[in-house]
């Protein structure tokens, strides 16, 4: 036993912040993730690359409104899940947490039913070409996300509801909501992609 | 002083592992954990050792019909798939568990369940393709399983779907592990161990972690690609629906660049530490290993095409991956010349360890140059699919990581089991491994250049291949002989050998700084480092950490750059849930290759495990609620 030490008794037991281990093992999460998605990305422009007819003649134009529309709902939603949970999770102000949880969990499900309408309206099929399929993969590995991120907050909600909130939940909170940021801003460049570049790449 | 004394026996009930099976299946110390990783891996490397020999029993003379075409496929593919996959990122991955808190000086890994549920899945991983090799469904496309051959086309059955979805789970096993030993190296450091006092195997590790983030993601979606062409009907790698074959080459080799280096830069780590104690001094030119470490990580991303040189891609671009092929030897060659350095200035004690070191040398430089020609294209058109390859790929993958991994197996046993291996026992296996290695694999070389292709299952008598191919059949002979060799010699040494005590060979690293095998909690009183050798640095009566909570398992949080003491955060102890996880997403992906469906059951039955797993008990709310009470009222 040393003389000399270094007392770490009157530090605090917790972070909700940057400083947890939480925090970090979220982020390495969304490293992961954001590569899955980048590699999707770079196979619908390399598919483009090796086909002369992308998007195929055979698949319809798809609609913008509705898309864009579930677009802007999933951005508001980052705004509310920033503005009431996230803020709400620094200041320990667990009525504003529960506000944010309950708008962002309603949106999502009123996301998830125009996701729905948006996949019947695409006209193709995953298994007719190419395209097809990899737009239905980028669609479906975006919505599994929104469902998990959904399905999140659900739970956060009903632990919320029925028990005290402690420091600790209070970053499970905060890390909740950096993962529903990445869902919503990941759709942009995706949408982008599914939407409106094909108005703009399909030759003749 | 006495209000400073921790009550040794209270910290080792809360860090110990629980009882009984249920304990055994709700373990999360990193010590175990780790020590799994690396146990099982050898037995996977025990499995694909006999393939291995019975290829080389099938190629040991003409026309031969031990084995016929079809099980030969399949023997040739779960071998490099074994040993890829199931063996040499797994095994290095269990080193980095049980090393890398015990080096920072910490008393678990950032995210234990995550690490438990991590083995579970390579485990089952592992169980579900031999269970199929068993049942005649062997994976038989080859260890990257290219389109068409593997499509559905030429590829019916459940064989390739099981290969598929086999690397789902060796790569969701390796993400956590990166995520995890990347944020412990970053967040959990003794205090005072500053970034730029980081042991070398540590900084292995981080580079090894990164490139696993961004490395495993690209073929878990390309093997996605493939099985959902394969078993849901999408056109992703279909030519006459707009789907391109080369599409998967490139997302494989995007991945299966950098796996190599995955392997490879883990082992440069052992071999830093062990030219450090060995030698006696700190390593030369520690930034310029440093900045080496992470100048390949950043470069192994960019030489993926030298993998396709023979697909027919424009020249510009075939130039430009000769070019970084080229390019990459560089930080390797620089870190050879750091040890040289070290060597020749510091006073080298010949052992195992060491031993191991100097064969890496000698092997994976032979293997470096056998690459310098294959990334040259004319080369590489002549060679490619050849025996050569195998031969250039054994010397760099055998050289550069299995040499030292095995060096490493020697240089850390003491820790591990509190005892002293037998020297000579190790130096016999050692020279065993040497020249069987040589003799088995540098045949392979003239064989290629003859003109044998790989993973062909037989060949006539007139094509003048039999004396080559029955030398390197002999020398397998001396490989598994050094295997059983070692094996034994660690079975032994493991009851019998001399007491090792806490440091036997008075080396520079944290891990060595506590008894051998190390206590469940590590560190009685976490350490504080004065230097980049802290055990070589520390002053007489060096100080330590007080303070932590010894009723609940507690993690000292430092800060990223110098290590200055942040906060005390506590991690999860024993749970059910990563293993209740695990068996969820072996029903998904086990289930998927026989109807779609079961994925969709298989995740849902996750989402359901993960609810229970994260839901916190009233108790612990309970004791949370009033440690923060406590805090708020000093």
């Amino acid at each position: 036993m040393s003389t000399r030490v270094l007392d770490v008794s009157g530090l605090p037991t917790s972070a909700a912040d940057s400083r947890a281990l939480l925090w970090w093992g979220n982020i390495g999460m969304l490293a992961i993730e954001g590569a899955m998605f980048a590699m999707l990305f770079g196979t619908w422009l390399y598919l483009k690359t090796a086909n002369l007819d992308w998007p195929p003649q055979s698949a319809q134009l798809p609609p913008l409104l509705w898309p864009s529309i579930g677009l802007g709902l999933l951005l508001i939603s980052g705004v509310l899940m920033y503005a009431f949970a996230d803020r709400g999770a620094m200041k320990d102000d667990v009525v504003a947490i529960r506000i944010g949880h309950v708008l962002c969990s309603l949106i999502a499900i009123a996301f998830l039913i125009i996701r729905w309408k948006n996949i019947a309206e695409l006209g193709f099929k995953w298994s007719d070409h190419a395209y097809g399929s990899v737009v239905w993969t980028s669609i479906g590995m975006h919505t599994l996300h929104v469902l998990t991120a959904t399905g999140e907050v659900l739970v956060l909600l009903a632990y919320e509801s029925l028990r005290p909130v402690a420091k600790k939940q209070l970053l499970d909170i905060r890390c909740t909501a950096v993962y529903w940021y990445f869902v919503a801003v990941t759709w942009i460049p995706f949408y982008l992609l599914i939407y409106v570049a094909p108005y703009y790449v399909r030759k003749g | 002083m006495t209000d400073y004394a921790i009550d040794e026996r209270e910290l080792d009930a809360t860090w110990s592992p629980g009882r009984g099976i249920i304990g055994w299946l709700s373990e999360t110390g990193h010590k175990e954990i780790g020590m799994r990783y690396i146990v099982t891996a050898m037995c996977f490397f025990a499995l694909a050792g006999i393939e291995a020999a019975l290829i080389r029993l099938q190629l040991s003379r003409p026309d031969n019909t031990i084995l016929g075409p079809d099980a030969y496929n399949q023997i040739f593919t779960m071998h490099g798939t074994t040993m890829m996959f199931l063996f040499a990122v797994p095994v290095m991955e269990g080193m980095g568990i049980y090393l890398v808190p015990l080096m920072v000086g910490t008393r678990n890994v950032a995210f234990p369940r995550l690490n438990a549920f991590g083995y579970y899945m390579y485990l089952f991983g592992g169980i579900f393709i031999y269970t199929m090799f068993a049942l005649g469904a062997g994976a038989d496309a080859g260890w990257f399983a290219y389109v068409p051959l593997s499509g559905p086309m030429f590829a019916p059955g459940k064989r390739v779907d099981t290969w598929a979805n086999m690397i789902t789970f060796t790569e969701v096993s390796a993400l956590v592990v990166a995520v995890e030993i990347s944020v412990t190296a970053f967040k959990q450091r003794a205090p005072g161990m500053s970034l730029n006092r980081i042991p070398l195997f540590v900084w292995a590790m981080i580079v090894t972690s990164f490139m696993i983030l961004f490395a495993m993601p690209a073929v878990m979606l390309d093997t996605g690609f493939l099985a959902l062409d394969r078993l849901v009907a999408t056109q992703f790698f279909n030519q006459s629906e707009g789907g391109d074959a080369l599409l998967y080459q490139h997302l494989f080799w995007f991945f299966g660049h950098p796996e190599v280096y995955i392997i490879f830069i883990p082992a440069l780590g052992f071999i830093s530490a062990i030219i450090t104690t060995f030698t006696g001094r700190k390593p030369f030119g520690y930034p310029v290993m440093v900045s080496s470490l992470v100048f390949t990580g950043f470069m192994a991303f960019g030489l993926w095409v030298h993998h396709m040189f023979a697909t027919g891609l424009p020249q510009l671009g075939q130039s430009f991956f000769t070019a970084a092929s080229m390019m990459i030897t560089i930080p390797t060659g620089v870190q050879i010349f750091c040890w040289i350095a070290s060597i020749s200035l510091g006073r080298l004690v010949i052992r195992t360890p060491v031993l191991y070191v100097i064969g890496f040398f000698a092997v994976f430089i032979i293997g470096g140059l056998s690459g310098v020609m294959v990334a040259s294209v004319p080369l590489d058109f002549q060679l490619h699919d050849t025996f050569f390859v195998v031969a250039h790929l054994h010397y760099v993958l055998i050289g550069g990581a299995l040499f030292p991994l095995f060096g490493a197996f020697h240089y850390w046993f003491p820790k591990w089991t509190g005892r002293m291996y037998s020297e000579r026992m190790g130096q016999w296996a050692f020279w065993l491994l040497l020249i069987g290695f040589n003799l088995t694999f540098f045949p392979m070389h003239i064989l290629g250049l003859n003109g044998m292709p790989r993973r062909i299952y037989t060949y006539g008598p007139h094509m003048g291949w039999t004396t080559l191919n029955q030398v390197a059949s002999g020398g397998a002979v001396f490989i598994v002989l050094s295997v059983v060799c070692m094996l034994a010699n660690f079975a032994i040494s493991r009851r019998r050998g001399a007491l090792a005590g806490s440091n036997p060979w008075n080396a520079d690293s944290l891990e060595w700084a506590t008894s051998s095998p190390p206590p469940s909690y590590n560190f009685l009183h976490l350490p504080v480092v004065a230097g980049p050798n802290p055990i070589w640095d520390a002053e007489p009566d060096p100080p330590v950490v007080v303070g932590m909570a010894t009723g609940h398992r507690e993690v000292l949080i430092t800060k990223t750059l110098d290590a200055e003491v942040d906060h005390r955060e506590e991690i999860p102890g024993h749970s059910l849930g990563p293993f209740y996880l695990a068996i969820a997403a072996t029903i998904a992906l086990w289930g998927a290759i026989f109807f779609a469906w079961w994925f969709t059951i298989g995740l849902c039955l996750s989402g359901i495990v993960l609810i229970f797993w994260f839901w916190p008990a009233r108790e612990q709310v309970e004791v949370d609620m009033l440690r923060e009470r406590e805090e708020a009222t000093p």
